[in-house]
């Protein structure tokens, strides 16, 4: 089976040689192709070639096509981003200064016309022709409640959505939802087959239970009216085992993507033989841990996620300062211990 | 006496309710409560109370730590206009986000805190350069420096917390000037305070603002 046949029979409950291994590698792109992350993330060739140079050498399931968050606040209009040599470009310019700016803020009509999406659009056509058939190739959406962050700042939105008036929190959560259903579509058009749909503010870390269910849910449920197909749910590595249960029920999704600090056994319980879960490694150790240590905890992840199946091992956006020997480790452990 | 008052008004922080947690105080006021009783009878103990909260109760929430905050720094900002005499200032921070990092929620949640803990705060804002921590930290004579970082390359970043501790130890401050730091990567990883040379570190603002109010009095002491 190859590793797209694996992620699909793990899905339905079919048998599978090992479980999905999923290794989140963005920023590492860069420095494999020897550029300045400006240079490199301005081509979406630059950033498949990447890809595909990282998914040969360590062997792992998926390729991303995402290059970095803050592409979706360029498509809606921000202007500068700050890009690190050591780490994650970062909005730097928030399009809506004052909550004046929302009835102003338009979504594109179409945002696959517009420049920004050009080199995403030619990332995936890459990867969907070179390993689509065969790997997971990924995208990444941001929700509509929680897409405010990067166009206004997190402690400016959680001010209106907490203290703001409500017509106009939603005002602006439903320009973001068109945007959301768009870039759904363009991705699936463009050949992503796994969509990673993130909802910190689908998180009792984040907001209460009550305002999940009274205000973030419908608007999620609007964001995927078309279709949960290829969706999986992630809180932004915020815990979501208490919505799970909420999430199946009213969105259909199946597929969740944890935090690490989720109970990853109560994860099982929650996802009751259908669809699947994930174990999340704490990727931020991997800086400073040993290989030894590295390889335990992938070793614990899998003997509490592989009985009974329906489990994916995964990482978070890994840091460009985890040592190479730490994610050669982690990758001959999960492929080591992820066998059936 | 007031013991009601605290309730009714930790109950409406925790309920995100700001309007209701208002009307608690302004009540208190017509009942006869003074502004300084408001501050150090209702407020402080509330966020003491949030504070003890997060500790046994791990199901709190951002929002409510953001309230916590921001209605306790409103309230406080009001009360101190009425005053009979200016409070006793317990200590001075220096605060900002990590040199590339433009994040402020977390730094905005620790200064409401401080503040309505009577801790002078100098915030120099986003993206700040290590040296202009230390340097406010000298000027403003204050005792703690409070970095935030909500990204693993700010916070283990040559620029951010390791220059600000290289620069505390090379003009022989570390004893004067205690470094604490906080944000998500620190979440994740509980030693890595340790790694960027932090004295102490916080997984949330509101426990932050209990952390600086220690050193604080650990570097008066």
């Amino acid at each position: 089976m190859n590793p797209l046949e694996i992620l699909s029979a793990t899905v339905s409950g079919q048998a599978s040689p090992r479980v999905p291994i999923f290794c989140n590698l963005l920023d590492q792109g860069a420095k494999i192709l020897n550029m300045s992350p400006e240079h490199y993330f301005s081509n979406g060739e630059y950033v498949a070639e990447a890809q595909l140079k990282m998914l040969k050498h360590y062997g792992h399931d998926n390729v991303w096509s995402g290059h970095y968050v803050g592409k979706e606040a360029q498509l809606l209009g921000c202007q500068k981003i700050l890009f690190a040599k050591n780490g994650v470009p970062n909005v730097a310019d928030f399009v809506i200064k004052s909550w004046d700016d929302i009835a102003t803020f338009e979504i594109p009509e179409d945002i696959t016309q517009h420049p920004i999406w050009q080199s995403m659009d030619d990332c995936l056509r890459i990867l969907h022709k070179e390993v689509g058939a065969t790997n997971p190739v990924c995208a990444y959406v941001t929700a509509s409640t929680t897409l405010p962050v990067i166009l206004m700042g997190m402690d400016k939105w959680m001010e209106l959505v907490l203290t703001g008036p409500k017509d106009l929190r939603d005002e602006l959560v439903k320009k973001c939802s068109h945007f959301v259903q768009q870039q759904l579509t363009a991705y699936r058009a463009a050949g992503a087959n796994v969509i990673i749909y993130a909802n910190p503010f689908a998180s009792t870390y984040f907001i209460p239970k009550k305002m999940i269910v009274d205000w973030s849910m419908p608007w999620m449920q609007q964001d995927l009216k078309y279709g949960t197909d290829s969706i999986v749910f992630y809180a932004g590595m915020a815990p979501l085992n208490t919505v799970t249960e909420l999430v199946i029920d009213k969105l259909k999704v199946n597929i969740f993507y944890p935090a690490p600090s989720d109970d990853l056994a109560e994860a099982k319980r929650l996802i009751k033989g259908k669809g699947l879960t994930s174990g999340v490694l704490d990727d931020i150790k991997m800086i400073h841990w040993t290989e030894q240590q590295t390889r335990d905890e992938v070793k614990r992840i899998m003997e509490l996620g592989k009985p009974g199946g329906h489990f994916l091992f995964g990482t978070g956006f890994m840091p460009l300062n985890i040592p190479e020997e730490n994610i050669i480790a982690m990758l001959d452990a999960a492929f080591e211990y992820g066998r059936y | 006496m007031f013991e009601t008052y605290i309730e009714e008004y930790n109950e409406a922080v925790f309920e995100i309710d700001k309007d209701a947690a208002l009307e608690v105080v302004e009540r208190a006021l017509q009942e006869g409560v003074t502004p300084e009783q408001v501050v150090f009878n209702i407020i402080i103990p509330s966020i003491e109370g949030m504070m003890a909260e997060i500790v046994v109760n791990a199901d709190s929430n951002l929002a409510q730590h953001f309230m916590t905050a921001q209605i306790a720094a409103e309230v406080t900002e009001k009360m101190l206009a009425k005053f009979e005499t200016p409070p006793e200032v317990i200590g001075r921070v220096i605060i900002g986000t990590a040199y590339g990092d433009l994040h402020s929620l977390g730094k905005r949640i620790v200064m409401g805190c401080l503040k309505s803990m009577m801790v002078d705060v100098v915030d120099l804002g986003v993206n700040v350069n290590a040296e202009d921590f230390v340097d406010a930290a000298v000027e403003h004579d204050a005792q703690v420096i409070a970095i935030s970082s909500m990204m693993v390359h700010t916070a283990t970043g040559e620029e951010g917390s390791l220059r600000v501790r290289a620069l505390l130890d090379e003009r022989k401050l570390s004893n004067k000037i205690k470094l604490v730091v906080g944000g998500a990567p620190y979440r994740f990883d509980h030693q890595l305070y340790t790694q960027v040379g932090a004295d102490s570190w916080a997984a949330d603002g509101v426990t932050a603002a209990k952390i600086i109010r220690e050193l604080i009095r650990e570097v008066k002491a």
